[in-house]
């Protein structure tokens, strides 16, 4: 990073001591620091921060670890001492309040650091979602490794008080508790009356009792109603920030160092590629260089020439990242989509929707390709193809399809078994291993990603060891498959 | 009836239509109170006029001023968009979204899976029956799970129903909230690729799917009976396709394959099997707990497209508009009487304006009484938003 360090801002004392400023591991960040940092302190702990908030993700993604289980919170402790975050490990492993020194000075990193993130992501919607919910992790995962004692303390100091219902109340709706608590011993527990919207995440996961706009919940559910006032706030902090990167880039030491910070780890966003990719290589370039959401997308489309709106969207973005230009575009889908309906009605309905993957419509803007995250977590409805095959496909469907392209059975079996540990992305490298026949383990985390690894392999950019042999291709299998289907 | 409308037509009726019919002056009241404490000109209105020309963020100020835009345009269709910042036919989408109405939106495409009667655009009485369970469970869940109290729902005109929430609280309801209402209520997950779309786990079912299936269970003999669910052989194997234990689905298998075609005599067979493998199979139900349950859940739960509900400013055709392809009017009607919907009682441009048409004299009283069904519904929220604005006030002081 070409970052000049030797200008050296002013440095001025904390006005109020540490103790005052930070009385708590766990903070709600409503106050930015005033304290003046060197531009290297600045850096250090953006960096650090980043790579926080990356091990957070790559837990929960690429190794597929269940979100707040013991294994994911042991990965990223680890994680976090092997790459020297002491400090961010002793945050996160029991969140206390305590007044040591190296107490203080974690609290001042974590606060800062925060705030320096802040300014990196809040420049489009894409990086907001993406801080807002690895910081959410974040706070969830230090909120519940309180005690209860230091969980007192946070909300006396935060000013969060609230009332149980009384017995009676609770009397009369404890069948209706009982059946919509997921905890076991709800007759012991004190309950508490707060509005819907406060404890979102229960109510999208139906793990909580509604009536008339209020939902009861007991004393460990708190942590969804202040990760909901978080979230909130950060959203708003968020979008205040953007008003003012203009005065912050002014200073444009800082200009590329928050700029960079989150392509530093998340490679390309893919929405502008200089690569050109005619439409007419893209039946073969789907058997050899798509990954599987891609490929079952595209012969989806050859196949029913049609695709829903996620479809549509999904597909048609990546095509734009690996360089079909917009008039190809239009004239592939046109000629899938006029096999089933007349011109006209493809223009009218259709043609607005590509024009617009390619911000040429709507609000313009030339939208990224998705992600592996982006699509693992797509709602996928009836009638949909999108999504991730690895985590929106019945098993037996996998199965069919990837012995349907002449994966042999102890390969299909392989990435199955991957499959159903819920390691989707790790299921994905092991089929781009299969076809590229190879032995790599390449993390993916991005279908154009994919593709390009692919392109560069097979320009021979990159030379790998061929470590199996030759795959054997057994298409006489095909016929089989729909029997199978019934048996399996 | 729907064989008498012609499109081409339209453009000479609508006129008439709207200075006749159309309840503008309602209308209006209802999207000012939707709007406030914005002025009515910050709605997005949406107009296509005859061959598909789409006109977005227009505004109106006032009922003369829409009257007007009626006359001018004679738009075939009217949406309705979201409160902007600022008047939406000058700040376009530059203009921050402020508020709008929670809507739902439930298409019986969405039930080609499992609908056997009708494909696609194509509707009957018989699929009719989805969407009277449909509104019949979101209705009561709006209201007793969510407390909201304004809740009009509305016939798409064709193939489906919508529902719009009035309330304050659901207008201002920002994304991630409208998304977990959604969510809350979505129970069918799942694209082309998954055959079993229902997973209710094995915990306790929450009591928002308990009574949703006693809704469901009100009306299941029926839907099976006439949907043929199992009918066939092909339907069958769909069926079977359902059942995630090898062991169970045999014998399940065995058993139907001997019996008549009869859907209900099926389903009664495969309940059977599967309680008497229940006693004997401990272990292996703890995957199947609630089988029976996702099974009814997945024929007959509402589909809902959730991206409508999700999206703040997606467009949603407004009560009273002309369905171009049909020639119906998206009437109102209470959720209650869902059940007594019948699609050729719903007026047509055309039987509304030619009373020589059989169906004339019913269909201006249905059309009337959807009026009036509107307009109490406008009128209670109307009361609820000025006792709303009076707490506010009285708060602020």
């Amino acid at each position: 990073m070409d970052f000049n360090i030797k200008r050296k801002s002013t440095k001025i004392v904390v006005t109020g001591s540490m103790v005052e400023s930070y009385p708590h591991d766990l903070q709600m960040y409503k106050i930015p620091p005033i304290e003046h940092v060197t531009l290297q302190e600045f850096e250090t702990l953006a960096l650090e921060r980043v790579t926080l908030l990356r091990s957070l993700a790559t837990a929960t993604t690429l190794k597929g670890l269940r979100a707040f289980s013991e294994e994911w919170k042991e990965y990223i402790l680890s994680d976090l001492r092997n790459q020297g975050l002491k400090y961010y490990a002793r945050l996160c492993e029991i969140t206390r309040c305590g007044t040591t020194d190296a107490d203080l000075q974690a609290r001042r990193k974590d606060h800062i650091a925060h705030f320096i993130l802040r300014l990196a992501y809040c420049r489009n919607e894409e990086l907001r979602r993406w801080f807002i919910a690895r910081e959410l992790e974040l706070f969830k995962m230090r909120f519940m490794t309180m005690s209860g004692e230091a969980i007192d303390v946070f909300f006396n100091l935060n000013n969060l008080s609230y009332t149980n219902i009384s017995d009676e109340d609770k009397t009369s709706i404890i069948t209706y508790l009982r059946e919509s608590t997921p905890y076991q011993n709800i007759d012991n527990m004190k309950f508490y009356k707060v509005k819907f919207f406060d404890v979102l995440d229960l109510v999208k996961s139906r793990k909580v009792f509604l009536k008339d706009g209020f939902a009861y919940i007991p004393h460990k559910d708190f942590v969804s109603v202040l990760s909901a006032q978080f979230r909130k706030h950060l959203r708003q902090s968020l979008a205040v920030a953007c008003q003012h990167l203009g005065e912050v880039e002014q200073d444009e030491r800082l200009v590329c160092l928050l700029k960079g910070l989150h392509q530093s780890y998340s490679g390309n966003d893919y929405s502008n590629t200089k690569a050109m990719v005619p439409i007419e290589s893209l039946d073969s370039l789907s058997i050899k260089s798509f990954p599987l959401c891609m490929r079952q997308l595209h012969e989806q489309l050859r196949l029913s020439h049609h695709l829903k709106h996620g479809g549509r969207l999904q597909y048609g973005l990546f095509l734009k990242g690996i360089g079909v230009t917009l008039e190809d575009s239009l004239r592939f889908w046109r000629e899938e989509f006029t096999k089933i309906m007349d011109l006209e009605k493809f223009e009218k309905q259709y043609s607005y929707n590509v024009r617009y993957n390619y911000g040429k419509e709507g609000s313009k803007r030339n939208y990224s390709p998705f992600s592996c995250l982006r699509i693992i977590n797509e709602t996928v409805g009836p009638g949909d193809c999108h999504g991730c095959p690895y985590r929106h496909c019945d098993v037996n469907n996998l199965k069919n399809r990837l012995s349907g392209y002449g994966i042999d059975q102890q390969a299909v079996h392989e990435i199955i078994d991957i499959t159903k540990k819920g390691h989707f992305q790790v299921a994905c490298s092991k089929y781009f291993d299969i076809i590229h026949n190879l032995d790599i383990g390449l993390g993916i985390n991005h279908p154009n990603q994919y593709f390009e690894e692919s392109q560069k392999l097979s320009k021979g950019e990159i030379k790998v060891d061929v470590k199996r042999e030759k795959v054997n291709v057994k298409i006489e299998n095909v016929e089989d498959l729909e029997i199978d289907d019934f048996i399996e | 009836m729907v064989g008498q409308y012609d499109e081409n037509l339209l453009s000479d009726m609508l006129p008439l239509y709207y200075s006749k019919y159309f309840p503008v002056k309602i209308f209006c009241r209802w999207l000012s109170c939707g709007n406030s404490p914005y002025p009515l000109c910050n709605r997005e209105l949406s107009f296509t006029l005859a061959d598909d020309v789409y006109l977005r963020y227009i505004s109106i100020s006032d009922q003369k001023e829409l009257q007007t835009q009626f006359q001018k345009k004679c738009p075939h269709k009217l949406d309705i968009g979201a409160v902007y910042f600022a008047k939406p036919s000058i700040a376009r989408h530059d203009s921050v979204v402020l508020a709008r109405e929670l809507v739902f939106d439930i298409d019986l495409t969405d039930y080609d899976e499992v609908r056997t009667c009708c494909k696609e655009a194509k509707v009957c009485e018989k699929c009719w029956k989805f969407m009277v369970v449909a509104c019949e469970i979101i209705d009561i869940s709006l209201k007793a799970d969510f407390g909201f109290q304004h809740v009009l729902w509305v016939f798409s005109g064709r193939r489906g129903i919508h529902c719009w929430i009035s309330d304050y609280e659901a207008r201002i309801l920002d994304t991630p909230g409208r998304g977990a209402i959604a969510d809350y209520l979505c129970l069918i997950m799942g694209g082309e690729n998954q055959s079993k779309k229902v997973h209710l786990g094995n915990d306790n079912l929450h009591s928002s799917i308990r009574r949703a299936l006693d809704v469901i269970d009100i009306y299941f003999e029926d839907i099976l009976n006439e949907q043929e669910f199992i009918g066939s052989s092909d339907r069958l194997k769909a069926f079977l396709k359902l059942i995630p234990d090898d062991t169970l689905r045999n014998q399940v298998e065995k058993r139907l394959e001997k019996l008549p075609e009869s859907s209900l005599e099926r389903w009664k067979n495969f309940v059977a099997v599967y309680d008497s493998f229940s006693r004997e199979n401990g272990y292996a139900m703890r995957k199947m707990k609630y089988l029976v349950e996702e099974i009814k859940i997945q024929y007959c739960y509402p589909r809902l497209d959730i991206n409508v509900t999700k999206g703040f400013n997606h467009l949603l055709k407004s009560p009273f508009s002309i369905h171009p392809k049909t020639g119906k009017v998206s009437i109102v009607f209470k959720a209650q009487n869902a059940k007594n919907f019948k699609l050729d009682e719903v007026p047509t441009i055309h039987s509304l304006l030619d009373d020589s048409t059989a169906e004339s004299v019913e269909h201006n009283n249905n059309m009337k009484s959807a009026v009036k069904h509107f307009q109490e519904f406008v009128f209670s929220l109307e009361k609820a938003e000025a006792m709303r604005r009076k707490t506010d006030a009285s708060k602020n002081l």
